[in-house]
């Protein structure tokens, strides 16, 4: 089921284009990590899904419909800051965005104890630290228990401890079958909970895929050995490399897909060469993500 | 349409500075509306010389002129609600509520409506007050014989509702368009005791102004609404004053009021937040 789908959604402030033309679909269940640069237009077009800002042209749907008030309320949402009203309490901005949501009250404490600040529910929002203020912000929008999550840097500003609560609870969110969207310049975080990925940049789409087969592709491979002319003939010889390159005293392969890494170790022994070095490198997506930066330079 | 009341409850009543300013407001008119007769004793005593007359004699408080001369009074301090209006909207853009509420599924339509009802609730609010005030001293110094008239003239309560309303809702557009609270107060309070009044002193008695431009002035937007209950006082001095509510002072300030919403409306929905 597709949950979203846009059309050429495109934003310009007179001379900036800060969307151009975005075409994309999620679909029910993906945990969805939108990546770009500063000002790559992350924000601009999550603004624009929420009906915050109005698109220059280009539409979009929210679970098939025309978006509106109603389509949003089954859309729990945090846009860049936690935004609450400083002079009340937790419970007191909860039930504001309950009645609008519509849900029941009693959800209020439940997600308190979810994001673990119901010994704080009493006090004032102004006095809460800025790791409190985000997981009550991830709180409200986890209130009405809406089937899509969208998070704009949820874990910005926060410490490692706090980065480390928020993922977990993100995982434990798209564990329960949600549909998450994750807006993040941090790709170590999207690459440890999201499923598939989007790349802006200057409000263009680069790339979009599954995380897992993005991540297949940067596998290497590095192996050294005592003789390296002999190690660079055997290797030369194997077929299941795709990329051989040479730095400083070791070998970095590229290896195709089907060949593991004892394979090659198995073949090099039969070749009665040993090594002195071999490991395998996962890949990132922050290097998938620079090779895109710097392919569309 | 009670939930978007609730939702702006919600919202406000744990707002200290909304409770001072409804609470000074309506301090502040009591105070002012019941005092007239011991205004008039300290005239007397100061040997104030109304032509002859006692001034503790004028019925101030008879029925049914109370209502015109309370609601005129009174009227002057809208300016102190129109501050919880301003100071509420411009809290909204600060902290980027309204932003969060769209988000979370309110409707730029239903956010507007739940301000604009509020401001309703706000106007009743102190036209109860004013009745109350009304009645009570009323009661206390009109003539014996007047009360027979005590409902005759509280249309006038009706007319002070609208007054305090539209009032609202301009000092709302003004938010909508500035977003500063700070600057909106001040501009709304210039605007409305010297810019405007000033305006409308220039086209009453400049000379060589022609007649068509002269008559705007009726319909400047704070004399618009001002008139709806027109200066009950002359009368004590024996000139002709308009002792009801015209429709066509009603229709002036109604459409002001319709400007307003509808202004506010477009504003709101044109502007990305």
């Amino acid at each position: 089921m597709t949950i979203l789908q846009t059309n050429k959604l495109t934003k310009k402030y007179r001379r900036l284009t800060a969307l151009n033309q975005l075409d994309f679909s999620i679909e029910k269940g993906m945990v969805f990590g939108l990546l770009g640069p500063n000002g790559s237009g992350k924000t601009t077009t999550l603004g624009m899904l929420l009906s915050v800002l109005t698109p220059t042209s280009g539409s979009f749907q929210w679970f098939g419909e025309t978006p509106s008030a109603k389509s949003r309320k089954k859309i729990g949402a945090i846009l860049e800051i936690p935004c609450f009203l400083p002079y009340m309490t937790a419970s007191q901005n909860l039930k504001v965005i309950a009645r609008i949501k519509e849900c029941p009250i009693a959800s209020i404490d439940r997600t308190l104890k979810q994001v673990g600040l119901y010994e704080r529910r009493n006090d004032p929002f102004k006095t809460y630290s800025l790791g409190m203020k985000q997981r009550l912000a991830i709180g409200a929008a986890l209130l009405a228990d809406p089937p899509v999550l969208i998070l704009d840097e949820p874990t910005n500003g926060l410490d490692p401890q706090g980065i480390v609560e928020i993922r977990e609870l993100i995982q434990e969110i798209a564990q329960s079958g949600k549909t998450i969207i994750l807006a993040s310049h941090l790709l170590d975080e999207v690459q440890k909970v999201c499923t598939d990925f989007m790349v802006l940049r200057k409000g263009e789409k680069l790339f979009q895929g599954s995380v897992r087969e993005a991540l297949q592709e940067q596998i290497t491979i590095e192996v050294a050995a005592k003789d390296m002319e002999a190690l660079q003939r055997a290797l030369s010889d194997y077929t299941g490399i795709l990329k051989l390159e040479k730095k400083d005293s070791i070998f970095v392969l590229t290896p195709q897909k089907e060949t593991e890494t004892n394979d090659l170790s198995q073949y090099l022994f039969e070749k009665k060469i040993v090594l002195s070095h071999l490991l395998q490198k996962d890949g990132s997506l922050e290097k998938q993500f620079l090779n895109l930066l710097s392919e569309h330079t | 349409m009670i939930r978007l009341l609730h939702i702006e409850w919600l919202k406000l009543k744990h707002y200290r500075p909304f409770w001072i300013l409804m609470g000074l407001t309506a301090l502040i008119t009591i105070g002012v509306c019941s005092s007239g007769m011991l205004f008039m004793e300290f005239l007397k005593k100061e040997g104030a010389d109304f032509k002859g007359f006692d001034p503790t004699m004028l019925p101030l408080y008879d029925f049914p002129d109370i209502w015109q001369n309370i609601t005129y009074v009174a009227s002057f301090f809208k300016i102190l609600p129109a501050f919880i209006v301003i100071i509420s909207i411009a809290n909204e853009f600060s902290h980027r509520i309204l932003r969060q509420n769209i988000i979370d599924g309110l409707s730029k339509k239903e956010w507007l409506l739940s301000k604009i009802l509020f401001m309703g609730i706000i106007a009743i609010s102190f036209t109860i007050v004013v009745g109350l005030i009304g009645l009570v001293t009323g009661l206390i110094y009109a003539h014996l014989d007047s009360i027979q008239n005590m409902f005759s003239g509280t249309s006038f309560l009706l007319a002070y509702c609208l007054d305090v309303f539209i009032f609202l809702l301009f000092a709302m557009l003004l938010t909508l368009i500035v977003r500063r609270g700070g600057l909106v107060i001040v501009g709304l309070f210039m605007y409305t005791f010297m810019i405007e009044p000033f305006g409308v002193h220039f086209l009453n008695y400049y000379p060589h102004l022609p007649d068509g431009v002269r008559a705007m002035a009726l319909f400047l937007p704070i004399r618009a609404i001002h008139n709806l209950v027109p200066i009950p006082f002359p009368r004590y001095m024996f000139w002709e004053i308009q002792d009801y509510v015209s429709v066509k002072n009603l229709l002036v300030a109604l459409c002001w009021g319709g400007f307003f919403i509808a202004a506010s409306y477009w504003i709101l929905k044109r502007k990305d937040l």
